[in-house]
């Protein structure tokens, strides 16, 4: 995902400033790593420099001058071009959870590794749990059930995959011992 | 799909299926000897032609429908229409679907077996199974044969059992019986559905018509409205206009023994209905719930034990109006000083009336096998929803219950209206009988032309009024009531095989 | 802590194949716990025992501090109808009756009057989102909507513990979600203890707890590898 593309399309809503892009940024997805202030505005400048977006005006209202951007024509076509691009599913894994479990039953031998996965194991059925509080919970917004629903497919995800290197794991280990 | 393969699918189902084989080889058995007793009276021997009177009669045996030549077709074409229903129950098992063998349907359907291929294994395991009963039938005769081989002081035999019915005979039954009892079980497969993930049962949802419950109630008051209505129309002097209302009551009362028989969904549906409106336990509620969704579950076999109803309550109007006439002869007789009677003759009519009877009874018995197969066969297509109730803590009692509800509800107003119906049809043509009048004359031929003349002697009147046969009729309601409550029974047995837990396991 | 029900050394074989060999398990008041693992683990048979549906072979089952296992099939029946609810996956409703009759049915059962158990089930329905359901066949309705109408009627006497098998386990993900975050509410709300029986892990994350078990025994990894592994 790419932090340009992302802002992009918050200014298709309208002009704003690069505050007000930080805050629709953490509000709209919720669960998200939150974007810090230094890389908005880095990447607004590269945006500015690529013509995708202008200066739109100046305001000064009781505090520091602050500069509104708008998308440029060219700044839209791009917003549409990555819109109507495909994701490619999952190409490389990058995960360290992934990186972890390997380089564990290669170093640290079975035990080793498999004590590590029962640990990791309840870490993600906690984690699962919370999240699913949230959406048990009466008070919760769309946005934050959604958001909750994202990160639970994933841990599911992560906990089948697991679960399943764990018995094959198990197999292998009873074939070189028989 | 090869012969050998069908043989060894139709067997598959072994020890699990016992009470459905049982049920198959008795019903095939019963065919059996019910055909072969027919071939044995083909086997008596002709001695010449029929019209030649007595000369053509087999006079060793006892039994005028054996003696005489030309009662033996009769006897025939009674025995063979007897083993049609019989059949049709050894067919009709072939519903008695256990939960082992939807299964295992199914499963032959999930293999790649053609819904037809599915149809035919069904039908062969009922083969194998009347088979299995065709020859134990044979066994049965053949034992029979010698048991009632007996004569009487006079040297007469019982029954035919000095021949052998044709060794062709033999094997037609032995191919027949299993042959049309698994196409019957086809046939009456055509509402179930093996589909590869179980088996289903196509209902008739339809809520049944009105009209066969009007003809009901209609027949069964008509003739108390008419009766009165021609005595009336008869004093104002009016003798055609009674014949008439006599006819109109007969023919309603002949369009109610066609309500009764068509009407068994309505009857159904209206005890549902007035079980679910007005019952108070939730036994009723069930039990009327669910004759309202499936009014026709065991309709046709209701239909058939109502029609023996109808049939035995004539034969016990019949019996009753002889009886009478018997009664009124005999005094007029007593009366006019003469001394024939019936005599012996009273016997003919009686015995004919009491073997109406026995066929009635065996009638009610087919029938009410038939309505177990069908409360059998909707007790184990609801098996999961009984399993999940009673794991809900719903009691076995309560199902019980509702079962009980469900068949008898419909049946006691039914056998009722059956009863009342046959008895109409017989009294519609008379409640009360005549006998004597007529006379004689000891005087000349012209002593004898004034009929007032003291040389004519007048036989009295005696007319008697017909009693309605209660008791009779009470102990037919009665033996079908308590054949009902055995298939009740039956259905409680089901119904604890239908509960067990591991119906919540599989799907 | 103070269990509401208790398993304890509970033993159960289907003839010579066990199903349960030997389970310790407790449940709290208001407590909700999974019980999870791979098929053929024997989590529905401990559902099955610990709702009194069968008997164990050895162990014994404590409700309340009675051990349910001395009681008689119809005490039993009458505690099911009573404290307990069941849930299945599917096929509970009784197709002939309405939903609301369906739901009334327990209380029909326990003696109320029809009136009376009519208002309280399609109070119920209405809970559970299908109100306007009430006087429509199972057969007439969704899925989603049918288990509504089971939870509804696994609820009306309101129970002391909800035992529930694969309760979405018919359903689609998003209907599963809803039925399940309905059955939690109202569980809190009451302080009904659920026993959730199932062998999804995003499912038993809506209970308190964990159990899981391999091959009839108790599994502390919860990762299918059972004790001695």
């Amino acid at each position: 995902m790419s932090t340009s593309h992302v802002l992009l399309g918050l200014l298709s809503a309208g002009p704003q400033h690069g505050y007000e892009l930080k805050r629709a940024h953490d509000e709209r997805l919720p669960r998200a790593k939150p974007l810090a202030y230094g890389q908005v505005y880095a990447t607004l400048g590269r945006l500015e420099r690529d013509g995708l977006v202008e200066q739109s005006g100046q305001d000064q209202e009781g505090g520091p001058e602050r500069t509104s951007y708008a998308l440029t024509d060219a700044g839209r076509d791009k917003l549409a071009e990555w819109l109507a691009a495909v994701e490619p599913p999952a190409q490389y894994v990058a995960s360290d959870l992934f990186a972890k479990v390997i380089v564990s039953l290669l170093a640290s031998g079975a035990s080793a590794a498999t004590d590590y996965l029962i640990a990791q194991r309840a870490a993600h059925t906690t984690r699962l749990r919370e999240l699913t509080a949230v959406k048990t919970s009466g008070d919760s917004s769309a946005g934050d059930v959604v958001a909750a629903d994202y990160a639970i497919a994933h841990l599911d995800a992560d906990l089948t995959w697991l679960q399943t290197t764990l018995l094959r794991v198990a197999d292998l280990h009873r074939e070189v011992n028989a | 799909m090869r012969p050998s393969t069908l043989a060894r699918l139709a067997v598959a189902g072994g020890r699990t299926d016992v009470l459905r084989m049982a049920f198959t080889a008795v019903s095939s058995a019963l065919a059996a000897v019910v055909l072969l007793s027919a071939a044995a009276v083909v086997a008596v021997p002709e001695l010449g032609d029929p019209d030649e009177g007595s000369n053509a009669w087999n006079q060793q045996y006892g039994s005028q429908l054996i003696t005489d030549p030309g009662l033996r077709p009769g006897v025939v074409a009674t025995l063979l229409l007897l083993a049609v229903p019989v059949l049709f129950l050894a067919g009709q098992s072939i519903r008695f679907g256990s939960p082992a063998r939807d299964r295992r349907l199914a499963a032959m359907r999930l293999a790649g077996a053609t819904p037809g291929q599915a149809v035919l294994v069904a039908a062969g395991e009922t083969a194998a199974a009347a088979l299995l009963g065709s020859v134990l039938g044979t066994g049965a005769f053949l034992v029979l044969r010698l048991l009632l081989d007996v004569r009487s002081e006079f040297g007469l035999l019982l029954l035919p059992t000095d021949v052998l019915p044709s060794p062709l005979a033999f094997a037609l039954v032995l191919l027949l019986v299993p042959l049309l009892a698994g196409l019957i079980g086809a046939f009456l497969l055509r509402r179930v559905i093996i589909t590869p993930l179980g088996v289903v049962r196509r209902t008739r949802s339809k809520p049944p018509r009105l009209w066969p419950g009007v003809l009901i109630i209609i027949g069964v008051f008509a003739p108390f409205v008419i009766r009165p209505l021609g005595r009336l129309v008869v004093r104002a002097g009016n003798r055609i206009g009674a014949d008439l209302s006599v006819a109109a009551g007969f023919a309603l009362v002949l369009l109610a023994v066609v309500g009764v028989i068509v009407g068994t969904g309505w009857l159904s549906y209206t005890a549902g209905r007035l079980l679910h409106r007005f019952g108070r336990r939730p036994a009723t509620l069930l039990a009327g719930r669910q004759l309202m969704a499936d009014p026709w579950n065991g309709s046709r076999t209701l239909s058939a034990l109502l029609a023996a109803l109808v049939v035995g309550a004539g034969v016990l109007g019949y019996r009753a109006y002889m009886i009478t006439q018997f009664a009124a002869t005999d005094e007029a007789n007593r009366l006019g000083g003469g001394n024939a009677g019936f005599g012996g003759t009273t016997d003919f009519y009686l015995n004919s009336a009491a073997l109406a009877g026995l066929a009635v009874v065996a009638g009610l018995i087919v029938a009410a096998a038939g309505i177990m197969v069908a409360l059998g066969e909707g007790i184990v297509s609801r098996r999961r929803t009984y399993a999940a109730l009673v794991a809900a803590g719903v009691p076995r009692r309560v199902l019980g219950e509702s079962i009980a509800w469900q068949t008898l509800a419909p049946v006691v107003p039914a056998i009722l209206a059956a009863l009342t119906v046959g008895l109409s049809l017989l009294r519609g043509t008379g409640t009360e009988v005549t006998a004597g009048g007529g006379g004689s004359c000891a005087g000349t031929e012209a002593q004898c032309a004034d009929p007032n003349s003291p040389y004519w002697q007048m036989d009295p009147v005696v007319t008697m009024q017909v009693p309605v046969p209660f008791g009779d009729l009470l102990a037919l309601g009665g033996a079908a009531f308590v054949l009902m409550t055995l298939v009740v029974g039956v259905g409680l047995f089901f119904l604890r095989r239908s509960t067990d837990l591991d119906e919540l396991r599989t799907v | 802590m103070n269990a509401l029900l208790t398993g304890t050394g509970l033993h159960r074989s289907y003839g010579p194949t066990p199903a349960l060999r030997g389970i310790d398990i407790e449940i709290g008041e208001g407590e909700i716990v999974a019980v999870t693992g791979p098929s053929g683990c024997g989590k529905s048979t401990l559902l099955h025992c610990l709702a009194g549906i069968l008997k164990v072979d050895a162990g014994e089952v404590r409700f309340r501090d009675q051990d349910i296992g001395l009681w008689s099939e119809s005490a039993r029946s009458r505690l099911r109808r009573t404290e307990f609810g069941v849930l299945f996956q599917f096929g509970q409703l009784v197709p002939e009756l309405t939903a609301a009759e369906n739901v009334a049915l327990p209380l029909l059962l326990a003696g109320s009057g029809r009136r009376e158990a009519r208002k309280s089930a399609t109070l119920w329905l209405g809970r559970f989102g299908v109100g306007d359901l009430a006087d429509q066949l199972p057969g007439r309705m969704s899925g989603g909507e049918q288990q509504r109408c089971a939870v509804a009627r696994a609820l009306v006497t309101e129970p002391k513990v909800l035992f529930a098998d694969e309760p979405t386990g018919a359903l689609d993900v998003l209907t599963g979600e809803q039925v399940l975050t309905e059955i939690v509410h109202v569980a809190r709300e009451q302080g009904t203890s659920v026993v959730l029986v199932t062998h999804e892990p995003k499912i038993a994350a809506y209970a308190d707890r964990e159990i899981a078990l391999r091959d009839g025994v108790l599994d502390p990894t919860g990762l299918g590898l059972g004790i001695g592994s």
